[in-house]
C-alpha cells in the first residue's frame, strides 16, 4: 500500500492553486521505518510526504480547534481517521469547507512488532466515509467481532480482573498523553486537567488514574472509533483499548448496533436513543 | 421485598477484597442521586406517608437523572460510598420530555464497564421512581441495601485517606 | 576519583546482586507492559539489572516521586493547622542497581537546584541514604547523544560503583566513590585473579560503546549559537506537529517542575506535590488570565533553551544527558536533539 507519489501530487495542486494554508500528512522518522505526522506550510517540503502501512498515527488529531484555528488545512485519512474526522465535522468542531480531505481505502498498518495491528485485524470500516478525493478500491464494510482480548478478560474471575486493572493503574503516570493525542478529546478545558479543584483528583495516585481512565472511557464511549492514538502515546505501554472496546461492543449489542461515525451527520451513541433500549437492568 | 433490613448474623466479608472482613457493626453507606421532578418527590412522599426506610442512604437532588454524569459514579465508589442508586423518572414520564431516554443508555455502560474492571454488578444500581410511588422507594432502598450489606464494605480503588 | 576494580564473571556479579538484595533495601529494573520501572525487588529473578535503554523508564520518581504528601491540615474556628505528614521520605540505607550513566548525571545536575535557594530536604535525605550501582550499556541506544554533551562519560563519578560487561567475557566492577569503595570491600565478593588489565579492558569497552553513536553533535558550538537565537522562526516549523501532552517532561531524568493540589474532605485534608510540565498549556496560566506562554512554539522554545542554555549558564551544567527517552515516548517522535540542531545550524 504505496500512495505517497498521488498524495504528494495532490499536495501540489492544492498548494499552486492556494487551496489551502497547511497540508497535514506523513514523513519518514530519522532512525527507523516508522512514520511522523508532518505539518507543512511550504510547497518545497512536499517531496518528504509518504504514505504506506507503517502511516499509524491518526491525523485527525491536528484538526482540533487550538492546532489549526480558521485555517484551511488539506489532510490525509484512513478508513478509522475518517470516522473520527466525520464525528468531528457533526460536532461542529470544524467547517466542512475548512478541509480538504484525501481518503485512502486502507489495507491495514503495521504496530511496533511489524505485525498487522490489533485493531486493523478487527476493522470494520477500512474505505473513508467522507472525502473529496479517494485512492485505492473501496472494500465495503467488514463484519463486527467483538475483541480478543475482551473476551479473554471477561472470563476471568472478578478479583483476578480487579487485581490486572489495579497493576494498570497503578502505572499510570498521569501525563495525559492519551487525552492529547485522542482526535475526539477536544475540549478547551478538560475536566480532569482541573488540577486546582479537589473534586477531579489532580494528584498523581494511582486512585487518581483510575478515576481519570474511566472518566475519560465514559466521556468518549461511542465515540471512539478505535485508531489506538492513545495506546501508541502512552509512555507506559497502558492497554487503554480494553476499556474503550468494552464500552463499543456493549453499545453494539444494545442499541441497534451502532459504531461511532459510519453515516454523514452521525454522532455518537449517547446523543440519540430509542424507545426499544433495555432496561431490565432497572428496578 | 420487605422495607426492613434483616440482622445479618454471619461475618461479612467485603467481595472483592476476600481477605478483608467488616468491622463490627458496619452499616453501609449508599449514596442515593435522585431526580428532582419524581425520584425526590417520590422519596418525599415516602417520608411524609411515614413509611420506614433503612437510614444508609444519602440522597443528592439532581434537577434530571441524565444530569448524571458517570464520574459522580466514580468519585462516590472512590471515596465513602459502599453502593450507589440512582432513580429517575419512568420512561416517557420525564420532567424534561426524554432526558431519562438518554440517561439509561449511560447507565447501561457505566454498569458494565464497572464490572469489567472489577467492581460487583450490585454496587451500582438504578430504579425508576415516579413521584407517587413512596411505597416502592422504600422497598429499592431497603433491596439495595440489602444487596450492598451481603457484599461487605467496599475497599476495591479506594482513594487514599478514605 | 576511581578506585580499585575487581575482575569476575557472570556468576559473580549474580551472587553480589543477590548479595545485595539480601542485605539491603533494593531497587532494580522490573519489566511491566513492555517498560522497565525502578520498582523494590526481593529476588534477582524479578529484575533486569541490564534493562536496553530504550525501554527503561528513568530512576528519577525514587528522589522526586511522581505523588508526595507535603503537608496535612485541618480547619477550626481557631484556624488552620498544619503538620507533618506521615509519609517518610526514607531513613534506612537502600541500594539501586542497573542505573544508566545518563541517569546517574541526571541526579548530579539534579543537586544544584535542589540546594540553591530552597533546600530541599526531602530529597537530600533520599540521596544521601541511596548508593547506586551504575551499568555501562554495551551499546548506545538509536536516541542516545550522552557523549556528545558537557560530561565526561567515560570516567562519570555520578555514581558509587560502576559495572562493565568487558567486550573480552568478564565482568569488572569499579569502586568510583568513596562510598562506593567502603560498600565494596564490605562485601564479600571476591577478585578473580586473571592475567588481563582491567584499565585496558575498561577501555576498550568504552570505546567499542562510543563507537556505536548514530547521534553526534558539537556541543560548545549548539550552546554558543542558541543563547543568540531566541526570536529563531525555527522554532515554529520543528513544534508544529507537536500535540503538548507531557510526555517528555513526566519521563525526562533531570525535568522537576510540579504542581501542588489539596485534596480535602469537609475540614481536613492533605497537600500534594506531582508532576507537571512546562509543555501544558496551562503551566503558565495565572490568577487573573494572563498567560506569557498562550502558544505551542513558545514552550517549546522555553523548553529547548532552558535543557540547552539556561541550566547551563545559572548552574555550569547542561540539564539535558542525552538519554533519548523523550523521543522515543513522544507520540510524534520529536527528538530534542533534532530540535536544537536544526535551530542552531539554519
Amino acid at each position: 500500500m504505496d500512495y505517497s507519489k498521488q498524495i504528494q501530487e495532490i499536495a501540489s495542486k492544492l498548494f499552486a492553486e492556494n487551496k489551502i494554508d497547511y497540508f497535514v500528512g506523513y514523513k519518514q522518522n530519522s532512525f527507523d521505518d516508522s512514520q511522523v505526522p508532518f505539518l507543512i506550510t511550504d510547497p518545497a517540503e512536499i517531496p518528504k510526504l509518504v504514505f504506506t502501512d507503517r502511516s499509524v498515527f491518526n491525523l485527525a488529531n491536528y484538526l482540533k480547534p487550538d492546532h489549526t484555528k480558521r485555517k484551511r488545512v488539506g489532510l490525509v485519512v484512513k478508513g478509522c481517521d475518517s470516522r473520527a474526522l466525520n464525528l468531528l465535522l457533526t460536532e461542529g468542531q470544524v467547517k466542512r469547507e475548512n478541509v480538504y480531505i484525501i481518503g485512502v481505502c486502507c489495507e491495514g498498518v503495521l504496530n511496533d512488532k511489524r505485525e498487522k495491528a490489533q485493531n486493523c485485524v478487527e476493522c470494520v470500516m477500512p474505505d473513508p466515509v467522507v472525502y473529496d478525493e479517494m485512492l485505492g478500491t473501496p472494500s465495503g464494510k467488514k463484519k463486527y467481532t467483538v475483541n480478543v482480548d475482551i473476551k479473554e478478560l471477561a472470563k476471568m474471575a472478578l478479583n483476578e480482573r480487579a487485581d490486572y486493572f489495579e497493576s494498570i493503574f497503578e502505572n499510570c503516570i498521569r501525563c495525559n498523553a492519551c487525552r492529547h493525542s485522542c482526535p475526539l478529546c477536544y475540549c478547551a478545558k478538560c475536566c480532569l486537567d482541573q488540577e486546582t479543584s479537589t473534586l477531579y483528583h489532580g494528584a498523581n495516585t494511582s486512585s487518581g488514574a483510575m478515576h481519570a481512565l474511566m472518566t475519560w472511557s465514559l466521556h468518549l464511549a461511542g465515540r471512539c472509533v478505535d485508531c489506538r492514538n492513545c495506546e501508541k502515546a502512552c509512555p507506559s505501554h497502558l492497554p487503554l483499548h480494553l476499556l474503550h472496546k468494552q464500552n463499543e461492543n456493549v453499545i453494539y449489542e444494545n442499541f441497534q448496533q451502532h459504531l461511532a461515525g459510519m453515516e454523514k451527520d452521525d454522532r455518537g451513541a449517547f446523543y440519540k436513543y430509542s424507545l426499544s433500549d433495555p432496561d431490565d437492568f432497572i428496578l | 421485598m420487605e422495607t426492613e433490613v434483616k440482622e445479618v448474623k454471619e461475618k461479612i466479608v467485603s467481595v472483592e477484597n476476600p481477605g478483608i472482613t467488616a468491622p463490627n457493626g458496619w452499616q453501609p453507606v449508599i449514596i442515593g442521586i435522585l431526580c428532582n421532578w419524581c425520584s425526590y418527590a417520590g422519596s418525599d412522599l415516602t417520608g411524609t406517608s411515614r413509611i420506614q426506610y433503612p437510614p444508609n442512604i444519602r440522597i443528592i437532588r439532581v434537577p434530571c437523572s441524565s444530569r448524571v454524569d458517570p464520574w459522580f459514579i466514580i468519585k462516590s465508589l472512590q471515596t465513602t460510598a459502599d453502593g450507589v442508586l440512582i432513580s429517575g423518572c419512568h420512561p416517557g414520564d420525564c420532567h424534561y420530555i426524554s432526558g431519562n431516554y438518554y440517561a439509561r443508555r449511560r447507565f447501561l455502560v457505566t454498569k458494565k464497564l464497572l464490572n469489567f474492571v472489577g467492581y460487583h454488578e450490585n454496587r451500582v444500581q438504578f430504579s425508576w421512581v415516579s413521584a407517587a410511588e413512596g411505597p416502592k422507594f422504600a422497598k429499592v432502598v431497603a433491596k439495595v441495601t440489602e444487596d450492598i450489606k451481603k457484599l461487605g464494605p467496599l475497599y476495591r480503588y479506594k482513594k487514599e485517606n478514605f | 576519583m576511581n578506585g580499585f576494580i575487581i575482575e569476575t564473571d557472570k556468576t559473580g556479579l549474580q551472587k553480589f546482586y543477590e548479595e545485595i538484595i539480601g542485605k539491603f533495601e533494593t531497587y532494580a529494573p522490573v519489566e511491566k507492559f513492555g517498560k522497565y520501572d525502578y520498582k523494590k525487588v526481593s529476588k534477582l529473578g524479578e529484575c533486569d539489572p541490564d534493562s536496553p535503554i530504550e525501554m527503561t523508564m528513568s530512576v528519577k520518581p525514587l528522589f522526586f516521586p511522581k505523588t508526595a504528601k507535603v503537608m496535612k491540615f485541618k480547619e477550626d474556628n481557631t484556624g488552620t493547622t498544619v503538620s507533618e505528614t506521615d509519609e517518610d521520605p526514607l531513613t534506612g540505607q537502600r541500594v539501586i542497581l542497573g542505573v544508566k550513566h545518563c541517569d546517574a548525571r541526571g541526579l548530579q545536575v539534579l543537586d544544584q537546584v535542589y540546594k540553591w535557594d530552597y533546600i530541599d530536604t526531602d530529597y537530600q535525605k533520599r540521596r544521601k541514604n541511596t548508593l547506586i550501582i551504575s551499568t555501562r550499556c554495551n551499546k548506545a541506544g538509536t536516541q542516545c547523544f550522552c557523549t556528545s554533551l558537557d560530561y565526561d562519560v567515560e570516567n562519570s563519578d555520578a555514581h558509587d560503583i560502576r559495572i562493565v560487561n568487558g567486550l573480552n567475557g568478564k565482568i569488572y566492577i569499579q569502586a568510583v566513590t568513596e562510598k562506593g569503595e567502603t560498600f565494596l570491600k564490605a562485601s564479600s565478593i571476591k577478585h578473580q585473579a586473571s592475567a588481563s588489565n582491567a584499565t585496558e579492558e575498561l577501555s576498550k569497552q568504552y570505546k567499542s560503546f562510543e563507537s556505536s553513536f548514530r547521534l553526534k553533535m558539537n556541543y560548545s558550538e549548539v550552546n554558543a549559537k542558541l543563547q543568540k537565537l531566541f526570536d529563531s522562526p525555527e522554532f515554529e516549523t520543528i513544534s508544529s506537529n507537536c500535540i503538548g501532552c507531557n510526555t517528555c517532561a513526566f519521563i525526562c531524568p533531570t525535568c522537576h517542575c510540579f504542581k501542588i493540589t489539596d485534596e480535602r474532605i469537609k475540614d481536613t485534608g492533605v497537600r500534594y506535590k506531582s508532576y507537571d510540565s512546562c509543555n501544558n498549556g496551562y503551566f503558565t496560566l495565572m490568577a487573573g488570565g494572563h498567560n506569557p506562554r498562550p502558544v505551542k512554539y513558545r514552550r517549546w522554545r522555553q523548553r529547548a533553551l532552558h535543557k540547552f542554555v539556561y541550566y547551563k549558564e545559572r548552574f555550569g551544567m547542561n540539564l539535558c544527558v542525552g538519554c533519548g527517552r523523550c523521543a522515543i515516548s513522544c507520540p510524534v517522535n520529536i527528538s530534542i536533539f533534532d530540535v536544537v540542531n536544526q535551530v542552531a545550524n539554519v
